[in-house]
């Protein structure tokens, strides 16, 4: 498993190291990209920062608060219709954002006043709101406001708010990852164990930890998890609740989607309060399916899984062989930003039929690169942290029909005319699920196969436009080389589900399991 | 040279063969093997690895704590996943199935923790 050596990066020799490709009969003592390393100078990074790790992919995904940030109004941008966090409560997490506000005389003679301000105005702006978390940034960290303070101060004077304060100013990690870590711990150091659950209402308790309800992941996760009698009681932190996850301590098992970003809080639960932690996939028929069978196994319950598994793989198995007929072999850069590399890089091979050539993350530590080298094929090449040009070089080389990655790498891929996918926030997700996965393999073949696109490769100012055929549809692109008992194979189908799967799921009823225990008060409960 | 960090000793063609089909199915469908320090993998690899080999030897399996429950779980599952995908598993004597398990177990410990070039292993932190 050799370095690779960017050509564009010669002049920059600490970033060899940071690139392996994956050969043949090597494992992982034989190289291993470095990561999680401060950015090396003379080398644009893609990352973004702590604060922003902390705030806009753990704490704002927080449904039922008022999430501020204290600085200048640029820090807390991202909030705002840039993610896709979204929450059945009408998405107030991102429907709002709140920003001090900071500027230069602030910096000069202070912003604590002006910090409390806030926090009371917000406060009576949304009077039915009396969760509030506060970020740190650069510039509040720097001229040392004391936020604690003055949230304390704020809670004694209005009892019926809590407030989370959050210390992890942009500068505070290599990357977003810093912040992860960061606000895994201020959570369970500052709020885990400062509430009861209003009621425990199944044997069979769980967090669920890693997940972000992106495009509406978790609630289609808690489909499954309410039709096997599980309680959540609490989803760190997509579409969660900031009371529930003070529960946290109540759960008799932490089942976690992203370990990059939240393998932290898992950690400390275990070893303050014995609750074991269950990795598992949320993406893939098959990985899906073991992982809920894993969780019916800890309770108990794998029968109950088992039904959703028989019951899910027949309606969507026909419709993910149609796009897997189609995607054969279709080479892939997986670029995204911590998990999805390793989610993702065994199970779009097995499942959808495409080649990853490459996999890469701006912000995973080597643990991801671990996970992401053994689970891709022979061949691939593995980048931690890369420039734009490492990108632009890559995609020369490698000739990848489309990328799945974020859109600052994702809009460049587009302007040397390749396809890309938004791994982070999605296109047509949600992407989890059985019905989520045969969405994904929709948005891969829409993307590859867009007629649009087919357009864009020609060059006005150089290329000879043919002006002797017509337009091709998607499926003469997609089928021209397809044999016929293929293409016309009666059991296969494309994706027949709603525009907006999640509506039924919101006002759907389930079955009320028989406990064996008779319900007991919450604290007693574990 | 650290004796704990050097591979296990070397197999004969079939015992490798065999043990590469498992820690294929392992790195490539398994996370539980990935914990972020080296203690934990150790406890890991220890529960999950010694509980599979009860389990495809029919022996009695401690579930009796939440930890022991949890490893048993992805045991379980992957227990199921060896004998579908290695047929020849189902038809190997037990102390046979007990030394390839051995084998595999030092062979993990060694590619995950000993001989493992991630330098987060040893952090004290989590």
């Amino acid at each position: 498993m050799p370095y690779h050596e960017f050509e564009c990066s010669k002049c920059i020799p600490e970033r060899k190291k940071h690139a392996v490709v994956k050969g043949h009969g090597e494992d992982l003592t034989s190289a291993l990209p470095l990561g999680y390393l401060n950015t090396i100078p003379g080398t644009i990074s893609e990352r973004g920062c702590a604060y922003c790790g902390a705030k806009h992919v753990i704490g704002t995904p927080m449904k039922d608060v008022i999430h501020l940030s204290h600085g200048p109004l640029g820090c807390t941008y991202d909030t705002w219709q840039t993610k896709r966090y979204i929450s059945d409560n009408d998405n107030f997490q991102i429907k709002y954002t709140f920003a001090t506000d900071m500027k230069e005389k602030n910096v000069v003679f202070g912003a604590e006043k002006l910090l409390k301000q806030n926090i009371l105005e917000a406060f009576k702006a949304f009077p039915k709101i009396k969760r509030m978390t506060i970020y740190q940034t650069c510039a509040s960290a720097l001229i040392g406001d004391d936020l604690n303070a003055i949230a304390a101060e704020v809670m004694e004077e209005m009892p019926e708010v809590d407030i989370f304060v959050c210390n992890s100013p942009g500068f505070g990690g290599p990357s977003q990852s810093g912040g992860h870590h960061k606000i895994n711990i201020a959570w369970v150091n500052q709020k885990v164990g400062t509430l009861e659950p209003k009621e425990i209402t199944s044997d069979y308790v769980i967090n669920y930890v890693g997940e972000y309800n992106i495009q509406g992941d978790q609630e289609v996760m808690m489909d499954f998890f309410k039709r096997m009698g599980v309680q959540v009681l609490s989803t760190f932190t997509g579409n969660g609740t900031y009371d529930d996850l003070r529960c946290m301590h109540r759960a008799q098992l932490n089942v976690l989607e992203c370990a990059r970003s939240a393998e932290y809080i898992c950690n400390e639960l275990r070893v303050r309060y014995g609750i074991p932690r269950l990795d598992i996939d949320g993406f893939g028929f098959e990985p899906l399916g073991n992982s809920l069978r894993k969780i019916g196994l800890f309770f108990g319950i794998e029968d109950r899984a088992q039904a959703i598994i028989d019951e899910e793989t027949a309606r969507w198995k026909p419709e993910l062989d149609w796009y897997k007929a189609r995607l054969m072999h279709k080479k892939v850069c997986l670029w995204p930003g911590g998990s999805k590399l390793w989610h993702w890089a065994h199970v779009i091979h097995a499942e959808m039929g495409v080649d990853v050539v490459s996999v890469y993350t701006k912000f995973g530590h080597q643990g991801d690169m671990e996970k992401g080298i053994s689970r891709c094929e022979e061949g691939a090449l593995a980048i931690d942290d890369p420039n734009e040009l490492e990108g632009l070089e890559a995609m020369e080389t490698l000739e990848p029909d489309i990328i799945f990655t974020g859109k600052r790498p994702g809009e460049v891929a587009k302007k040397i005319r390749v396809p890309y996918l938004n791994a982070h926030a999605y296109h047509n997700g949600p992407w989890k699920g059985w019905e989520g996965w045969v969405r994904f393999a929709r948005d891969i073949y829409n993307a590859i196969f867009s007629p649009i696109h087919e357009l864009a490769k020609l060059d006005i100012s150089k290329d000879e436009i043919p002006g002797d055929c017509g337009f091709k549809t998607q499926r003469m692109l997609s089928d021209a080389n397809l044999p016929d008992e293929v293409r016309n194979d009666p059991t296969l189908r494309q994706y027949t589900g709603k525009f907006d799967c999640l509506k039924d799921l919101r006002g759907k009823t389930y079955p009320v399991f028989e406990r064996k225990t008779a319900a007991a008060p919450a604290a007693a409960a574990v | 040279m650290d004796e704990t960090k050097s591979n296990p000793e070397p197999l004969d063609e079939v015992t490798a063969g065999r043990l590469a089909q498992l820690e294929d199915y392992i790195m490539k469908n398994c996370l539980w093997q990935f914990h972020s320090r080296s203690w934990d993998r150790r406890v890991q690899n220890e529960g999950i690895l010694s509980k599979t080999t009860q389990i495809l030897c029919g022996e009695p399996v401690d579930t009796g704590t939440p930890l022991d429950r949890c490893h048993w779980a992805d045991a379980v599952v992957m227990a199921e996943e060896f004998q579908r995908r290695c047929p020849w598993l189902t038809e190997m004597p037990k102390d046979e199935v007990k030394a390839l398990m051995d084998a595999l177990h030092k062979h993990l410990d060694y590619i995950l923790i000993d001989g493992s070039l991630n330098l987060e292993l040893t952090d004290q932190h989590y």
